[in-house]
């Protein structure tokens, strides 16, 4: 019988990973209503990125090989970097497009990415071995916890600690905040189009950068098709958070994390199998009881 | 000198024009009216020289510099500051912060602190409640905000859509007065659209009178405004009426 507390744990870290890639999707749509359907495949770049291309079926690291202290700043750059990449040859020449073509355009760079994934590393799953110390259990109010779930709760933590004093305490946070609200009036301030929407993208890629860090750690695997479930799960939480909410798009993605494991724990065993189902049935219900968003004030626009 | 020369200047938005081969000059320094009906192009010209309206054809100069194409930053950057219509405070951020945004153009970093002190200064309230969010202050508070805001990014042009829109006459007293103090404090030349030609007869100044994109009447805004010219930008029929925005 699982503890409460190890509930909470699981629970915790689960919602971590889903809090963090909806921030990244909720970032991006506040400063340009582009709901970013590549997010995820931003996340499966950066796990592969970590081991040597080729197609064989065990996956010699690459980058994987560095210790963490080069390890985790470089691949945040390389997240940041693909995403102010894409956003630079794609999205900049879309940016007076509507918000459909916008979207459109990202699921196209999610294909494309994929693809070129599957062309360098073939398509069955690897096994990947980061940091396999971190699975150690350790015992932790009367739970036995993995070290690695403690430290996506508390990574996860620092993280959101991070952003928001980066948003509120300078002056590109203040800038990424009002151009959230106003973008044109922004601009008539003087407030510069391509330094807020560069900067949300770098922070973007390097969220989608921490996420795969974690679920490469956590899972063992590297897969080709990981990011997408992810990134279904984050614009979910976006969704019910409040489109363009950032605080909404954390709590909602802590939220579906929660649900998602006290099903798993107290569905009846012929029912778990369909546990997404009634995962998504609670979205659904979400959105008709509050089709603007949990966390969206009534008066106040859906942003930041 | 001259500070915004405006020549042939036309706004189309799809079929419908705007602003139909706009021409005038304001010199360095003046209180420019712009008056007019509504569906005049008032609005529009504003967008226009901000940036955020595309020129169909024309020229808009500053300085002798070309300002159409540019993009709305880059012109706020030459020192044109813009009050939209509606105000368009940013509401979740604090009212210290709508302040402080457009200071990231400047040059003279430690101007800023007194700069922002001389507009809590000439609007108490503002300093008051600086830590609050803008969306909580009223319409006129509001209209503050937006002026005090437009100052701090220290411009030498500004352009104001109806300060008096929706605002009760006696705090539109109070905006207009502290207004006038800080052009005379500054030196700014401003650009302003104004319904009320009576108003703008007792602030003074120049008044240009617009109707269905042209330039109807243009002169002094207390003989201006007792004169048949008025009358006839708002019901006459000597020109034919274009519908526009």
């Amino acid at each position: 019988m699982t503890s409460l507390s190890q509930l909470f744990f699981d629970a915790a870290s689960l919602g971590g990973i889903y809090a963090l890639a909806a921030l990244g999707i909720a970032l991006i749509f506040g400063v340009m209503n582009l709901v970013n359907f590549a997010h995820g495949e931003y996340i499966t770049f950066c796990v592969f990125a970590l081991i040597v291309p080729s197609t064989d079926a065990a996956a010699h690291l690459f980058l994987g090989k560095a210790p963490a202290i080069v390890l985790v700043p470089v691949m945040l750059m390389i997240g940041g970097g693909l995403a102010v990449l894409s956003e630079a040859l794609i999205f900049r020449r879309l940016r007076n497009a509507t918000p459909v073509t916008m979207m459109i355009a990202s699921f196209a760079l999610g294909f494309v990415l994929q693809y070129a994934l599957l062309a360098a590393y073939g398509g069955r799953p690897k096994a990947v071995s980061l940091w396999p110390g971190l699975n150690t259990p350790v015992e932790l109010l009367g739970a036995s916890v993995p070290l690695l779930q403690l430290l996506v709760i508390g990574v996860t933590v620092a993280i959101l600690v991070i952003l928001f004093l980066l948003l509120r305490h300078t002056r590109l946070g203040l800038e990424m905040r009002a151009a959230a609200e106003n973008f044109t009036m922004a601009r008539m301030l003087g407030v510069k189009a391509n330094r807020v929407i560069t900067g949300a993208f770098a922070i973007s890629g390097a969220l989608a950068a921490a996420v795969a860090l974690i679920l490469v750690t956590q899972t063992g695997v590297a897969d080709v098709r990981m990011g997408g479930p992810v990134m279904l799960v984050a614009f979910i939480a976006t969704v019910i958070g409040g489109m363009g909410s950032l605080p909404g798009a954390v709590a909602a993605g802590f939220l579906l994390g929660a649900a998602s494991v006290m099903l798993q724990a107290f569905l009846p065993l012929d029912a778990r199998p369909f546990r997404d189902a009634f995962l998504y049935s609670l979205v659904i219900g979400c959105l008709l009881l509050r089709p603007q968003g949990l966390f969206a004030s009534a008066s106040a626009k859906p942003r930041v | 000198m001259t500070k915004l020369a405006i020549n042939d200047l036309t706004v189309r938005y799809g079929k419908l024009t705007a602003l139909d081969d706009l021409s005038f000059a304001v010199e360095e320094g003046a209180r420019v009216f712009i008056s007019g009906p509504n569906g005049a192009g008032k609005s529009s010209l504003l967008k226009a020289i901000a940036g955020v309206a595309p020129t169909a054809h024309g020229r808009i100069e500053m300085d002798g510099d070309i300002l159409n194409g540019a993009s709305p930053e880059s012109i706020a950057r030459k020192g044109l500051s813009m009050v939209p219509e509606g105000r368009e405070v940013f509401g979740q951020l604090t009212i210290e912060e709508n302040l402080m945004i457009g200071t990231g153009i400047r040059r003279d970093r430690s101007a800023v602190a007194e700069d922002l002190w001389e507009i809590y200064n000439a609007f108490p309230i503002l300093g008051e409640r600086r830590h609050a969010n803008a969306g909580a202050l009223s319409g006129g508070q509001q209209q503050m905000l937006v002026i005090g805001r437009a100052l701090m990014t220290n411009p030498k042009l500004m352009m104001i859509d109806e300060p008096s829109l929706g605002l009760a006459p006696k705090i539109v007293d109070q905006v207009y007065d502290t207004l006038l103090e800080l052009q005379a404090l500054k030196g700014l030349t401003l650009l302003i659209v104004e319904q009320s030609s009576a108003r703008a007869a007792r602030v003074g100044g120049r008044m240009i009178l617009m109707r269905g994109g042209r330039i109807v009447g243009d002169g002094d805004a207390a003989e201006l405004g007792a004169e048949d010219s008025l009358r006839d930008a708002y019901f006459g029929q000597s020109k034919p009426v274009k519908e526009a925005s």
